[in-house]
């Protein structure tokens, strides 16, 4: 069980095709969602939350139907952190919380006793009489996703949760959601693709509209063994020529020499050696080959 | 309840209402005190529309409306119609002292013109109280309608405005008569037993109750 999405198209009303024929299965556990901006991604998650209607095609949550008579059982099995939003400014965290978990149909005790079990485990506790304006741009995050997880959803979609937050409040939060995938669906979208290698085995990654990978992050790695090169620039010029000609993921400066790695099918026609592959080359070598 | 105070009546909201009956009691003259509720029904009004309009937008415009799409919508109405209340009560507060603020800063003179001494300043006072209570109530409704049907505060304070300048004209007054949403600015004060003017107050509460049902399937709808 899980997410089905089947040959689903998006289309909006000025004729944009955000969407196009997009089949993906995302199973129980943690499933990563990687793409560039305007891939489609928040809207795969728009429509996933019921917030915007499918054009065509179907998605089904545990085997049911994506259907405006079916949006009200679908919408009780979600929690929702989105990429932007604002919680009340004039409400202390906890008022926030508080409020939002009444909202959501959660008994009073029951709703008390999360608020404080997820205010721990997000680092917020001694925060929680501070009013949301007073909080940084990561605490206010974190207390979005607090507030997604409070009816302790089958189904969790958060939408770059981790942006904002410092190292050590980004590993706090990925354990969180880890934790929390124990036989429930999480659906993690981020940039920051050492967030997917540190909580997924499995993604799916998008490209205008389209899934072009969704499997293992293993098998992603492995397709793109053999197309990651190390090259040693002798001067600017080599340099600014390798970035011409190929996708360079990485510069650094060695010693005097610049070392380049990119990405290419074939190795490149100067002396270089084939490298380890991280999930950045391979989402870069994935995007970049031919739909 | 509490928390629905704290996100209707942010500070700056309360004071520019506060401000705004200040500044028209001082500003606006009256001779005798049954032109202060004249004076205070249209402004009132705008007040209303201002204050009310983004009663529902702000979810919207925060984007918390995608969340609380997950949320049953008795609870979201529920909600939203707890704002109403809390924010038309503050208005009503205002326009009860800006009521009491003309009489302190303009000491109109009272002008007993019932012919069985009806046009006391207490009635007066509570003719001008219920007549406020739905100008208010009926202009912070269509004004948060107008809003949600549009997605937009703008189109709300933008389309009321309009219906405002309508109606809160001589034009107005010669087609619409009694029936005029502000029939109680144009009312003869000279027939104090004259309470035709009720009709236009019964059409805010007809076009007031309409937009209250519809509301929950326009949220619906538009999210």
């Amino acid at each position: 069980m899980g997410i089905t999405i089947d040959d689903l198209t998006v289309t909006f009303k000025n004729k944009v095709t955000v969407i196009n024929h997009a089949n993906l299965e995302i199973p129980k556990g943690i499933f990563g969602l990687l793409g560039e901006n305007g891939a489609g991604k928040t809207t795969l998650m728009r429509v996933l939350t019921t917030v915007l209607s499918l054009t065509s095609g179907s998605v089904t949550l545990d085997g049911i139907l994506y259907s405006e008579g079916n949006y009200e059982k679908i919408q009780r099995k979600i929690g929702y952190l989105p990429q932007e939003i604002d919680l009340y400014p004039s409400l202390t965290v906890q008022e926030c919380l508080e409020y939002m978990g009444d909202l959501s149909g959660i008994s009073k005790p029951i709703y008390k006793e999360r608020i404080g079990y997820y205010l721990e485990k997000t680092s917020l506790s001694q925060h929680r009489s501070k009013k949301i304006k007073q909080l940084s741009g990561g605490m206010k995050r974190r207390v979005g996703l607090v507030q997604a997880l409070l009816n302790e959803p089958e189904f969790l979609i958060v939408d770059e949760p981790t942006t904002g937050l410092d190292p050590e409040e980004r590993i706090r939060i990925r354990n969180l959601l880890v934790d929390f995938s124990e036989n429930r669906t999480v659906l993690f979208s981020t940039h920051v693709v050492e967030d997917l290698v540190a909580t997924c085995n499995q993604l799916a990654v998008m490209k205008k509209g389209e899934f072009v990978y969704s499997g293992k992050m293993k098998e992603l790695l492995e397709q793109a063994k053999g197309h990651v090169w190390i090259c040693k620039a002798e001067d600017e010029i080599m340099a600014r020529e390798l970035e011409k000609n190929y996708h360079v993921s990485s510069k650094q400066y060695v010693g005097d020499e610049l070392q380049i790695k990119l990405i290419s099918e074939m190795p490149p026609g100067i002396e270089c050696s084939s490298c380890e592959v991280t999930l950045e080359d391979a989402y870069i070598y994935i995007t970049n080959k031919e739909l | 309840m509490k928390y629905e105070v704290k996100i209707s009546l942010m500070v700056y909201k309360i004071a520019y209402a506060v401000f705004f009956a200040v500044m028209l009691s001082l500003v606006r003259g009256v001779t005798y005190s049954y032109e202060i509720g004249i004076a205070l029904e249209a402004p009132m009004a705008i007040l209303a529309v201002s204050f009310c309009a983004d009663t529902y937008t702000q979810e919207i415009t925060s984007k918390r409306s995608e969340i609380q799409r997950l949320w049953s919508m008795k609870k979201r109405i529920y909600s939203i119609y707890r704002r109403l209340v809390i924010q038309e009560i503050f208005l009503l507060f205002v326009a009860v002292i800006g009521y009491g603020l003309f009489l302190i800063f303009q000491n109109p003179r009272a002008f007993d013109i019932g012919q069985n001494g009806s046009e006391n300043e207490i009635y007066q006072f509570l003719v001008y109280f219920v007549s406020i209570a739905i100008t208010l109530g009926f202009w912070g409704l269509l004004s948060n309608f107008l809003s949600c049907l549009f997605r937009n505060m703008w189109w709300g304070i933008g389309g009321c405005l309009i219906l405002w300048l309508i109606t809160n004209s001589s034009v107005g007054d010669r087609y619409l008569g009694v029936w005029n949403l502000f029939s109680y600015t144009f009312r003869n004060v000279e027939k104090g037993n004259d309470f035709r003017w009720i009709c236009g107050k019964i059409v805010c509460i007809c076009i007031g109750m309409t937009v209250v049902a519809i509301l929950p399937k326009i949220i619906e709808k538009r999210g």
